[in-house]
């Protein structure tokens, strides 16, 4: 697979997207001129949102693309737990520590396994 | 319920800054050096993988195009397929900009809305009821402007560290990303909302096999309107909380 990667191709693919990407953007701001936040639209289109979110976040979890994807499934998904119990164990949720938890563990498994 | 949290729109601004040089700033530098990273294990130009995170700003759409150019996809379907991984910017647009003032809701958010992504938006959408409207637009400038510039800095900084850095520490920032939205999740409060999720979480890998590109589109249709449904037909007798 040789792709000529300095080309105009390449170029033109980010162009494509940025303006793909912008005009998603834009295309919300058009569209939040005309909606009302208690109106039922509204609560349709949050839950269409957060569920769009959901299934990005499980995918780059369950079905990472690049280094994420040597890491054992078994291994993303319990370090995903344990930080969510991190971060639900009080009674102010504890984001930083949960965070921190969870990037803790997956370096200690890449030190651990370049030397096991 | 505290409307009178700023005196003013620059107060609002300063807090904004402030909550951004958190975990927000944190999450979004690790995950851009994660991504220039990648850029460079792939071949690509530093100004590209840079310019990338200036100007696209949504960092799956940045992984999607990286991969697809490496494949060697067509011009036309990796366009396709990177405006329909942003299709979420649609609704996340349309969810956080009408709780601003209508005085604040001009052409001028067609600037603004540049430096929207998952992270200020999350916390948009968390910090925005306890804030009053008119002081909104000023808080979410000073949480996405830090968001959105850190990116190409932090983009370049991991294109030329990804040589000696060790795969382990790479390795924890690729990881962040998707550590920090699925946190954020536990501090949603609409129940249709977390059935949203919930669902999400189902139907998004399942429709993923079936269809990459359109999938994220597909199950926010179907899992979101199931939970909408549901949260209209059983749990809404006692009035949600909704604020002005």
């Amino acid at each position: 697979m040789t792709v000529d990667l300095q080309g105009w191709g390449v170029w033109l693919a980010l162009c494509a997207a940025c303006v793909g990407t912008y005009l998603c953007r834009a295309a919300g701001v058009k569209l939040s001129g005309h909606i009302h936040q208690d109106s039922e639209v509204f609560r349709w289109l949050s839950a269409v949102t957060y569920a769009m979110v959901a299934a990005l976040t499980v995918r780059m979890i369950l079905m990472p693309l690049g280094l994420l994807a040597t890491v054992p499934m078994s291994l993303r998904v319990l370090i995903c737990v344990l930080s969510l119990a991190v971060m639900l164990s009080g009674q102010q949720r504890r984001l930083v520590p949960a965070l921190l938890t969870g990037t803790l563990l997956m370096l200690a498994y890449g030190v651990w396994r370049t030397n096991p | 319920m505290t409307l009178n949290r700023f005196a003013n729109r620059r107060e609002a601004f300063w807090r904004g800054i402030r909550d951004a040089l958190g975990a927000p700033v944190l999450v979004l530098f690790a995950g851009m050096i994660g991504f220039g990273a990648m850029g460079r294990t792939h071949g690509f130009d530093a100004w590209m993988t840079g310019l990338t995170s200036l100007l696209m700003f949504a960092l799956p759409g940045q992984v999607v195009m990286l991969e697809m150019v490496i494949s060697g996809s067509s011009l036309l379907a990796i366009g396709f397929a990177v405006t329909l991984t942003s299709t979420r910017f649609v609704t996340m647009v349309v969810t956080l900009f009408p709780q601003l003032h209508r005085r604040d809701r001009n052409p001028l958010l067609y600037l603004w809305v540049h430096m929207l992504a998952m992270t200020a938006w999350a916390m948009s959408m968390r910090e925005f009821p306890s804030i009053a409207p008119k002081y909104r637009l000023s808080y979410f400038v000073g949480l996405a402007l830090p968001c959105w510039l850190i990116s190409p800095i932090g983009t370049v900084l991991g294109y030329f560290v990804a040589g000696w850095v060790p795969a382990a520490v790479t390795l924890s920032l690729v990881f962040i990303n998707p550590l920090f939205f699925l946190l954020t999740f536990t501090d949603v409060k609409p129940w249709a909302n977390r059935i949203a999720i919930g669902l999400g979480c189902v139907f998004g890998p399942a429709f993923y096999v079936l269809d990459a590109d359109s999938s994220l589109l597909l199950t926010g249709l179907v899992a979101g309107t199931l939970a909408y449904f549901i949260d209209r037909r059983w749990l809404r007798p006692t009035p949600i909380e909704v604020q002005a």
